[in-house]
């Protein structure tokens, strides 16, 4: 690895760990390897969001050319956003694409990521299916989006009425994952999302 | 009726009154976004390199504060090291601030803009302020034909 990205990820490292976000909890920073191009961030859920409540783990990868190339970031913790892809976890953000700036540090995409949980951007979107409901149906987006920070990211918000559906998937066979996709992608309708499944 | 009309800061004609056609063509031009041709005001991808002659143009400083750090590789100035300095004021390691212009040409602090030596990003960036002048235009008449 290029030495001024390794130099760089150390200051930047030690600016995060002093940092009050992450003495308040906001966010985390932790080091997978030995030669600081992989690092796994947390971000705690905003509240007042579906996502409140819940901590959500990011895979961080810090290229050769970094700072002058931005960080390859994505969810390692499935979450229901518009911005983001249920099913691989890639991040549409303007600032990890062609909005990257030299002077950004990984505290600050991380907290550009913990505002884009707070604010979606459904017109410019990673994962079609999700931000169509974001628009069409917002209030069943909510829940859905709760539904999956209470079962992947650990967020208090148990709903009964979904969970039982998953379960009646499972009774037949279907993998809980791909339960929950086809039952959040057809707006919890169980006929629809069993006709999908198997189909 | 009425409430919609007065929703919209309209009211009916009085006996004999003309429609004022300028102030309908203005508004018609604001809601339905017509003023900007369809200008999109995005561009796609990453501007391009600064150009070369403002590149060489960048001023000089001596370092006298030793607290300030380069924004590009956050490494502490040493008093007395020479640093470039971007147009917007902000400070950088010579090589550091090269590199990045080489590759994009806004400061990588506060995204202020060098120009480049790309005809069709300047092209661009000329019709971009060319469409917000004539939204500011169409605002102001407008607003003077409302006041
Ligand atoms: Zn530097
Ligand atoms: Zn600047």
């Amino acid at each position: 690895m290029a030495n001024i990205a390794a130099k760089r990820i150390k200051r930047e490292f030690k600016e995060v760990m002093k940092s009050e976000e992450v003495a308040g909890g906001a966010i985390k920073l932790e080091l997978i390897n030995d030669s600081w191009t992989e690092l796994q961030g947390e971000i705690a859920g905003p509240s007042d969001t579906p996502y409140e409540g819940g901590t959500f783990i990011l895979e961080i990868k810090v290229p050769e050319t970094y700072p002058f190339n931005p960080p390859k970031i994505r969810f390692v913790t499935k979450i229901w956003h518009p911005n983001v892809s249920s099913v691989t976890g890639a991040i549409c953000l303007d600032i990890l694409k062609d909005q990257w700036a030299a002077a950004l540090t990984l505290r600050t995409v991380l907290l550009s990521l913990q505002a884009l949980l707070s604010a979606a951007e459904p017109n410019d979107p990673q994962d079609a299916v999700v931000a169509k409901q974001y628009k069409e149906n917002p209030q069943l987006f909510h829940m859905t989006a709760r539904h999956w920070t209470n079962v992947y990211a650990g967020g208090p918000a148990s709903i009964v009425e979904f969970n039982q559906k998953v379960q009646r998937l499972l009774d037949m066979g279907v993998d809980e994952h791909d339960a929950r996709v086809a039952l959040s992608t057809y707006d919890w309708e169980l006929e629809r999302a069993t006709e999908q499944l198997f189909s | 009726m009425t409430d919609y009309f007065q929703e919209m800061g309209w009211r009916e004609l009085e006996d004999g009154e003309q429609p004022n056609h300028l102030l309908h063509m203005a508004r018609f031009l604001i809601d339905f976004g017509m003023y900007d041709d369809n200008f999109t005001g995005e561009w796609p991808r990453l501007p391009p390199p600064a150009s070369k002659e403002s590149v060489k143009n960048l001023k000089e400083v001596k370092i006298e504060d030793e607290n300030q750090n380069c924004p590009i590789c956050l490494k502490k100035f040493n008093i007395n090291d020479t640093a470039k300095v971007m147009p917007c004021q902000h400070l950088f390691h010579e090589k550091c601030i090269l590199t990045w212009l080489n590759q994009t040409n806004s400061c990588p602090f506060c995204r202020h803009e060098l120009p480049t030596d790309d005809e069709a990003y300047e092209a661009f960036k000329k019709e971009k302020k060319r469409s917000e002048q004539r939204k500011e235009d169409i605002e102001a008449l407008h607003n003077s034909m409302f006041s």
